[in-house]
């Protein structure tokens, strides 16, 4: 067995992911049943049996998703302190790299987290109705959620159990290194030009949530996504670490800097899913929810704050920028 | 109107100790009416004013108030519907005895959202209408079993709702005070409640502001 499996922060993580599944099991067992046979306008025993269990089901799903969303940032602290152990590994950027499933499995848990956070908001619209309208639907979503599930397991036990803590891995330094960035920044296009198009993509993320644009909307924010990862890592990271050769999307995670990189990260998932999550319910569910818009605009405009600040905060103490 | 079309509850289903609280049950009860529902202890009539009160879910069948179904209510609406629509007395009062009668009286109006102006008013008037205004300040422990009863009407009727239930309200009462307790359903009957009694005491029998008297025995309509 790898001794990666034998850390403290995994054994803690694979325990409550295991728990979690065994949970999910359970609630996908009665969910197929419930998809099958829900008819609230039905009077019958069979129906009323099916309302008790769904209001068990939702409880069991609505507490494993939510202690999932918090798993997510547990996993992030894991990897860091697993770099303690890896040779050549500084942060989470070489644990990540260490084998081919350590990408996929990331991505994979950020897309989980966006289909839990519209399952919740289903849910909740759910409750709140009288006639549970979106139960069939709801459960529907749960289940593709199961199914990334497994496949999510499937990965972090891969994923853990190949990194191995002989080997040395590459870590920020050479995997986002200075030399690299002409290849690395999407479309080749330099930093100032990344910097435009993402203040541009912000003041369109803005416009279209005033304007409460679903489908503009999803697609920007997908954009301002994508292209905030790029400026993060390769333009803010900079002032964070304040040393213009680092540039790492991981090392912000740490004690040093504060751990802001939770709170970059975050609001800048926060304010592309309530961005995105829009259009979405608008699609699923028929629903056109204000608040949502409204969400992504505050997350995505205190993500923009975070970053602007670490580049106005060194200039005015340096007088020049990196 | 309370219309309940085919209702059945039964207890520990599918199991050995499984039975039917109720069994079929058809009935309407008009708005503004008195119903008595009678029968032994067990027939099932306190079942039935939980299921009205949407405190339990049926097994099947479908309670219909004011053209809304409530018995397939979600917890959080059923909480709403018996905030604003139902009165509650029951046999063993369920007051906290640690709170004054006025502060037991003002409890369902807190979750409403009334300011505290309004909750005052409103419980004055609902003790003035049971007859308990000068014992307002009272602890409910120093009160008598028909004084408890009294401030029990009070916290029914304080959210002015339009359907009031009693589970065998004078079970605990002696003769005086049942007769007291008619008193005042019948002033609620003038204000135009529906009131539904859940009893086996004789005391309810031919008084003239009855409606309809239901029998209940092993969970089926008697006629």
């Amino acid at each position: 067995m790898s001794s990666i499996l034998l850390s403290n922060e995994v054994i803690i993580f694979l325990f409550v992911q295991i728990i979690l599944f065994i949970l999910l099991t359970i609630a996908f067992y009665f969910s197929l049943s419930i998809i099958k046979n829900w008819d609230f306008n039905k009077t019958t025993n069979k129906q009323y049996k099916l309302e008790k269990t769904s209001y068990l089901v939702i409880l069991i799903i609505s507490f494993t998703l939510i202690v999932k969303i918090v798993l997510f940032p547990y996993f992030a602290y894991s990897l860091d302190n697993l770099s303690n152990i890896v040779p050549g590994a500084m942060c989470a950027a070489g644990i990540v790299g260490a084998n081919k499933f350590g990408q996929i499995n990331l991505a994979l848990k950020i897309l989980i987290l966006f289909f839990i956070g519209v399952w919740l908001i289903i849910n909740t619209l759910d409750l709140k109705a009288k006639t549970y309208p979106y139960t069939q639907k709801k459960y529907i979503l749960y289940i593709f959620i199961f199914i990334l599930s497994i496949i999510e397991l499937f990965l972090d036990f891969s994923f853990l159990d190949n990194i191995s803590t002989k080997e040395p891995v590459m870590c920020c330094s050479v995997i986002f290194g200075v030399n690299n960035t002409g290849s690395k920044i999407p479309f080749d296009l330099s930093i100032t030009n990344l910097l435009i198009v993402f203040y541009l993509l912000y003041v369109l993320t803005t416009i279209l949530s005033i304007q409460k644009s679903s489908f503009l909307n999803l697609i920007i924010n997908f954009m301002f996504l994508y292209i905030g990862y790029y400026v993060v890592t390769y333009f803010f990271s900079t002032y964070i670490y304040q040393l213009p050769t680092h540039q790492c999307p991981f090392c912000m995670l740490q004690k040093e800097y504060y751990f802001i990189g939770y709170f970059i990260w975050g609001t800048l998932f926060l304010g592309t899913f309530f961005g995105v999550s829009s259009f979405i319910l608008k699609t699923f569910i028929n629903k056109d929810l204000a608040y949502t818009y409204k969400y992504s605009l505050i997350f995505n405009t205190l993500f923009i704050l975070l970053c602007s600040f670490y580049v106005i905060k060194y200039y005015l103490i340096n007088g020049v920028f990196l | 109107m309370i219309q309940i079309k085919n209702l059945n509850k039964i207890f520990y289903e599918n199991t050995k100790k499984e039975f039917y609280a109720l069994k079929d049950i058809n009935l309407e009860i008009e708005t503004s009416t008195c119903v008595i529902l009678k029968g032994i202890s067990g027939s099932g009539k306190s079942t039935l004013l939980s299921l009205i009160a949407t405190m339990e879910k049926p097994t099947s069948g479908e309670i219909i108030i004011d053209d809304e179904s409530v018995a397939k209510l979600p917890d959080l609406h059923s909480s709403n519907f018996r905030a604003k629509k139902l009165g509650f007395i029951f046999q063993s009062y369920n007051l906290f005895n640690e709170l004054s009668a006025k502060e037991n009286v003002s409890i369902p109006l807190i979750p409403v959202g009334f300011s505290q102006k309004e909750i005052n008013e409103k419980v004055l008037k609902a003790l003035e209408i049971a007859n308990i205004s000068h014992k307002k300040d009272e602890l409910v422990s120093n009160l008598s079993g028909g004084e408890k009863q009294r401030c029990a009407i009070a916290r029914a009727i304080v959210n002015n709702p339009d359907i009031i239930l009693c589970d065998e309200p004078t079970a605990n009462l002696d003769f005086d005070n049942s007769i007291k307790f008619i008193e005042n359903l019948k002033e609620l009957k003038k204000l135009n409640k529906t009131i539904i009694v859940a009893t086996h005491d004789p005391i309810f029998d031919n008084l003239d502001f009855i409606d309809n008297v239901i029998n209940i025995k092993n969970g089926i309509i008697c006629e």
